[in-house]
């Protein structure tokens, strides 16, 4: 039972973080970063991430022209950074937005003024 | 250069995990995308494996943890790829289900009930009949979810189709009612109206008949033992009971599910006799001058029919309880 009610919560956690990822990923990406780093930061920032849905969710965003990216040859090995384009950038504006409406929203109906 | 002994794509003895498992992951990726997410791929391993180590784990351990993280490469390469991980997603699902139970609930009993009617018009023996229905019907059943499964599992794959292909759902499409329902007064009327008729047809056959034999007494349309042996008024009572259980489904509406199998007696009794050829009397057969294929083919005509009912009494009473028990 112990076990089932922590899948339950695990998968209702899930649920909720869901869309935050991609929110956190053209926030952080304002700054260029490449896929390994990203996957760190996040991880340490509060919103982890597999690394088999980080690195094909920073394909998505980039054929959705959210992210830009550049191969930089320079390092010890070659790194795809990415970056978040100006539509990304306003998207991230619009959802980080919604998210602080939401939580307005959320407190409003926990009964706090 | 530390990074060379960390490197985990270059080994002495062949290719490495890494290189296994970045070739198994690009497998299923389309050539034009395979060298962009080959590279990325190479390099995010080498960055988590150098991490690792740096950390202080064992290299090869470190490579293998962090395979062991990125997961079933074909499953990675799903996710690049946006390919589905199912075989009919939640868009087509209902469609295919509904279509397949239309198909199994239509295709299947004609079928049955063809194949019956070709082997006994062929005199292939009782036995065999049965093995070749149930065989047959089998085999069309395994046809039709096999190539239903099939197209719509091509039609998943199909770009742009992720809409149910009925349209999106409006409340006009519910069933008109669900579940087992009391029968109609109308219905009811009809069903003893036409129930009394048969029975008084019956029972006036021996008085009806258009022969008289050479004593110009009447030569009964059907076989004169039914009433010698009283089997008829057995049929009859059999028939009365069935009705009356309908009628009384009309108040009891828990009955409905169950009041189409009395009518099962009836049908199987009346199989019986024409198996036993007890329906058509001879005599009368051979006063219109039938040759013996008219009556042996009213014979099979008789039990095809009381067959198929048998059969579809059972398995739309076993729908309704199916119904009924979802609920």
């Amino acid at each position: 039972m112990v076990d089932d009610e922590g899948d339950l919560v695990a998968g209702h956690l899930q649920e909720l973080r869901r869309g935050t990822v991609v929110l956190a990923c053209l926030l952080i990406l304002r700054q260029p970063n490449y896929g390994y780093a990203l996957l760190e930061l996040l991880a340490r920032g509060g919103v982890a991430v597999d690394a088999n849905t980080l690195y094909p969710l920073l394909r998505r965003l980039e054929r959705q022209g959210l992210l830009t990216s550049d191969w930089d040859t320079g390092e010890s090995r070659p790194r795809k950074f990415y970056r978040t384009s100006d539509e990304g950038s306003k998207l991230a504006d619009l959802l980080l937005g919604d998210w602080d409406e939401l939580t307005t929203a959320l407190h409003h109906l926990r009964g706090d003024s | 250069m530390s990074s060379l002994r960390t490197d985990p794509t270059s080994t002495p003895t062949g290719p490495s995990l890494t290189e296994r498992y970045i070739q198994a992951a690009l497998r299923s990726v389309p050539p034009a995308k395979r060298s962009d997410i080959d590279a990325e791929l190479r390099s995010s391993i080498a960055d988590a494996v150098e991490d690792r180590v740096a950390a202080g784990a064992d290299a090869a351990q470190a490579e293998e943890a962090v395979l062991t993280e990125l997961g079933d490469p074909a499953r990675l390469a799903a996710n690049y790829t946006g390919a589905p991980l199912h075989l009919i997603g939640p868009a087509l699902y209902l469609d295919y289900v509904r279509l397949l139970r239309v198909l199994l609930a239509t295709v299947l009993p004609l079928t049955a009930a063809a194949v019956a009617v070709v082997q006994v018009a062929l005199h292939v023996p009782a036995g065999r009949v049965v093995a070749t229905v149930v065989g047959t019907t089998l085999t069309t059943g395994l046809h039709l979810v096999f190539w239903t499964t099939l197209g719509f599992a091509l039609l998943e794959r199909a770009p742009g189709v992720r809409t149910p292909l009925t349209g999106p759902w409006k409340p006009s499409m519910l069933p008109p009612r669900a579940g087992p329902r009391a029968p109609r007064i109308g219905e009811l009327i009809a069903l003893v109206v036409w129930s009394a008729l048969f029975v008084t047809a019956i029972l006036l056959t021996p008085r009806l008949s258009p022969r008289r034999d050479a004593n110009g007494s009447v030569i009964n349309i059907l076989d004169p033992w039914l009433w010698d042996s009283g089997t008829v008024y057995v049929f009859i009572a059999l028939i009365a009971l069935s009705v009356g259980l309908t009628v009384a489904s009309y108040s009891a509406t828990r009955l409905a599910a169950f009041a189409p199998l009395a009518g099962i007696p009836a049908a199987a009794l009346l199989l019986w006799l024409a198996a036993n050829h007890h329906v058509l009397n001879p005599a009368f057969a051979d006063a219109l001058g039938w040759s013996s294929t008219a009556t042996t083919w009213t014979d099979r005509g008789v039990m095809i029919a009381a067959g198929i009912s048998i059969v579809t009494t059972i398995l739309e009473t076993a729908a309704r309880f199916w119904r009924l028990w979802r609920r």
